[in-house]
C-alpha cells in the first residue's frame, strides 16, 4: 500500500503542533537509539570513566579478544549452524501447512487454525520450563537437537501465517488463466503461486531465522551450560567480562538481524508481517 | 486497494465452499499441528499433573532430580507444591511486580502505537515517516542486546547520568529497578504493536474518513467513530500479543530488574535452573498461564471474529 496515496486533506501546520511534535522526534530519538549508541561506541574504546563525557581513548583491542577466545568462537560456530537448520526444518514442516490452509477445505480446518494460535497464547517462559520437563525425560537436555526443537517452536506461527496470508493474496483467475492457456498444474505452482508469493515466503524465513538466531530464554533453559549460543552466551558476558567485550560480542550478533531486516524492510513495513498475523 | 482484495478473498472462499473437503489439504496441514500437540500440548499437560504430584511415568526424571517435590497423596493429586508457592513470602511481590509491569508498559505501548500511526494515518508527511521508522529500529536488535543496551544506558555510569552530572544534578540509576523493565519492554514491544496497528488503520477506506469530513466530524471524533471500531481487530491483536509477550518475558526482568520483587519469568527459570525446584518452577508457570488465558481468550476472540466477519471460517 502506498502510503502517500492515502493522506487526507487534514492540515494541521501550526507551528505549535510542529514543535511538540518535533520535541517528541528527539524524545523517541533518545530513548529508542541512545542506548545502542552508548553500547556501540564502547566496542571501539579503552576505558570510559564516569563522568567524562569522553571516553579515555580509542582502541580495536576487544576485538581481537573475541577473536582468541575459544568459548566465544564456539558458540558463534553453534549460532551459525543451528538456526539455518531450524528454518529448513521449519519451513519443510510449515510451507505446505500454509498453502494447504490457504488453497484447501478440510476437515479440522477450523481447529488447526485456532490451535496454532493458541499454542501462541501461552507466556514463553512459562511454556519452555514445561518442554524441559518433558525433555529430561526424553533425554534432550542439553542437546543440539532439543535446542533446534524448541527453536523451531518459535518460528511456526511465522513460517505457517505469513505465507499462508501470501499465497492467499495470489489472484485465482491468474492461476486459471494460465491453466487455461495450457500449462500443467505444477508449472502454475511454480510460475506463478510460488513466484507471487514468494516475498510472503521471504519474510517468513527472515523472521524465522531471526527468531531462531535470537531465541535466548528456551535455548537457555534448555543448553545451558553443555551448549552455548550466541544470545545465551551474552548472558555469561555481561556478568562476568568487560562490558567493552560484550559490546563487540552485541554488534556482531546484531549483524545478521540488521543485514536480513535491511533486506526485507519494505515487506515487513508493507504490512506482509502484520497481515501474517490475523488468521486466513 | 482494500476493497480489490475482498473480492478476491470472497472468489476463492466461493471455490472453497463448492470445493469437497480434501484429504490432501488435511495432511499437508497436519505437521506443524502435530508438532505443537507433541511439543506444547502435550509436556503442558504432563507438566500441569507433575504440580498436582504426579511424580511417575514421564515426570519421573524431573521428579529425581529435583528438589522438594511434592507426591500425589489423593487419587487426583495434591495441592502442596501450589500451597507452597504461595505461602513463599516473596511470590506476592513478585506477582505483583508482573502485573503491574505488564499492565503499565502494554497501556504505555498501546497509546504510543496508536498515536504514532493515527497521527500517521490521517496526517502524515516526513515527520511522520521518521517516527514510524524510529520505532521500527527494536525489530532489528536481538532483545539480549536491548536489554544489554539499556541496562548500560541507564546503570550508574549511564548516560543521563553522565550528562546531569554536567549540571550539577543527579539523575536516579534505573538499572535493577523495576522501572527499569519497564522501559526495556517498552522498548522491544513497540515495532510489532505499530506494525499491526498502522497495517489495520491503513485498511481503513478514505472514503469512509472523507465522509466523516465532510458531515463535520471533527478530528478525535473521526477516531473514536471511524477509525478505531475499523480497526478493532489489529488493535486488540496487538494489546493480547503485547500484554502476552511482556508477562513471558525473562531476558528483560533477568538484564534489568531488582532481585526482589521481580517479574515471574525470572523466578521460573530461577527455580527451574539455578534453585532446582522445578515443580515450584513450573506451579508458577501455571499462574502466569491463568494470567494469560484471559488475555489469550481475547486474542483468539478477535481472530475469530475477524475471520467470520470475512466469511474465512
Amino acid at each position: 500500500m502506498s502510503h502517500s496515496a492515502n493522506k487526507l486533506n487534514i492540515q494541521t501546520n501550526s507551528w505549535l503542533v510542529r514543535i511538540f511534535l518535533s520535541a517528541f522526534i528527539g524524545f523517541m530519538g533518545l530513548f529508542i537509539l541512545g542506548p545502542l549508541f552508548w553500547l556501540a561506541i564502547r566496542a571501539f574504546v579503552t576505558e570510559w570513566t564516569f563522568p567524562n563525557l569522553l571516553p579515555d581513548g580509542l582502541t580495536m583491542r576487544w576485538w581481537r579478544v573475541i577473536a582468541d577466545d575459544g568459548s566465544l568462537l564456539e558458540a558463534i560456530k553453534n549460532s551459525l549452524i543451528i538456526s539455518p537448520i531450524v528454518v529448513l526444518i521449519s519451513a519443510a514442516i510449515c510451507l505446505p501447512a500454509a498453502y494447504a490452509f490457504s488453497r484447501y477445505e478440510f476437515l479440522g480446518r477450523k481447529t488447526f487454525l485456532i490451535g496454532i494460535f493458541a499454542a501462541n497464547a501461552f507466556p514463553k517462559i512459562g511454556l519452555f520450563a514445561s518442554i524441559a520437563t518433558l525433555f529430561y525425560t526424553l533425554n534432550l537436555m542439553g542437546t543440539i537437537l532439543g535446542i533446534i526443537i524448541i527453536q523451531v517452536l518459535g518460528t511456526v506461527i511465522f513460517m505457517t501465517w505469513i505465507p499462508a496470508a501470501a499465497f492467499s493474496a495470489v489472484p485465482r483467475n491468474l492461476e486459471d488463466a494460465a491453466r487455461d492457456a495450457g500449462a500443467s498444474k505444477l508449472r502454475v505452482f511454480w510460475d506463478i503461486t510460488l513466484r507471487l508469493a514468494m516475498p510472503g515466503i521471504l519474510v517468513a524465513l527472515v523472521m524465522s531465522f531471526l527468531a531462531a538466531f535470537d531465541e535466548a530464554q528456551g535455548t537457555y533453559l534448555v543448553g545451558v551450560p553443555t551448549i552455548y549460543t550466541m544470545p545465551t552466551k551474552m548472558y555469561a558476558l555481561v556478568l562476568n567480562y568487560p562490558v567493552q567485550i560484550s559490546a563487540v560480542f552485541s554488534l556482531l550478533l546484531a549483524i545478521p538481524s540488521v543485514i536480513l531486516i535491511s533486506l526485507a524492510r519494505k515487506q515487513i513495513i508493507g504490512g506482509q508481517l502484520a497481515e501474517g498475523f490475523q488468521i486466513k | 486497494m482494500s476493497k480489490s482484495k475482498e473480492v478476491t478473498v470472497g472468489d476463492s472462499l466461493a471455490v472453497k465452499k463448492t470445493a469437497r473437503l480434501s484429504p490432501l489439504g488435511f495432511f499437508m496441514a497436519l505437521p506443524p499441528v502435530l508438532v505443537i500437540l507433541f511439543f506444547i500440548g502435550g509436556p503442558i499437560l504432563l507438566a500441569f499433573s507433575f504440580t498436582l504430584g504426579f511424580t511417575t511415568g514421564p515426570n519421573e526424571i524431573v521428579a529425581l532430580i529435583g528438589q522438594e517435590i511434592y507426591t500425589k497423596t489423593n487419587w487426583w493429586g495434591t495441592l502442596e507444591a501450589y500451597k507452597s508457592v504461595f505461602s513463599d513470602s516473596r511470590f506476592p511481590g513478585n506477582l505483583k511486580a508482573t502485573l503491574e509491569i505488564t499492565f503499565v508498559a502494554t497501556t504505555l505501548v498501546i497509546v504510543l502505537a496508536l498515536g504514532m500511526a493515527i497521527y500517521q494515518r490521517i496526517i502524515g508527511g516526513r515527520l511522520a515517516t521518521i517516527l514510524v521508522a524510529l520505532s521500527l529500529v527494536p525489530l532489528f536488535v536481538p532483545v539480549v542486546i536491548s536489554a544489554f543496551a539499556i541496562r548500560t544506558f541507564y546503570d550508574g555510569t549511564g548516560f543521563f547520568k553522565t550528562i546531569f552530572y554536567h549540571f550539577g544534578l543527579t539523575f536516579p540509576t534505573l538499572t535493577m529497578t523495576n522501572n527499569a523493565v519497564t522501559i526495556g519492554v517498552i522498548w522491544t514491544s513497540l515495532p510489532f504493536a505499530i506494525l499491526m496497528i498502522s497495517s489495520g488503520l491503513q485498511s481503513v477506506p478514505d472514503a469512509l474518513i472523507e465522509t466523516a469530513q465532510d458531515a463535520g466530524a471533527g478530528f478525535m471524533r473521526i477516531i473514536a467513530t471511524v477509525m478505531i471500531p475499523l480497526a478493532f481487530v489489529p488493535i486488540v491483536i496487538a494489546t493480547t500479543f503485547t500484554a502476552i509477550g511482556i508477562m513471558g518475558s525473562f531476558t528483560i526482568p533477568y538484564f534489568l530488574g531488582a532481585n526482589q520483587p521481580t517479574m515471574l519469568g525470572v523466578e521460573i527459570s530461577n527455580f527451574f535452573g539455578p534453585y532446582n525446584r522445578p515443580q515450584h518452577s513450573i506451579v508458577m508457570a501455571f499462574v502466569i498461564f491463568v494470567a494469560a488465558s484471559g488475555i489469550g481468550f481475547f486474542y483468539i476472540w478477535a481472530n475469530v471474529r475477524s475471520a467470520k466477519q470475512s466469511g474465512r471460517i
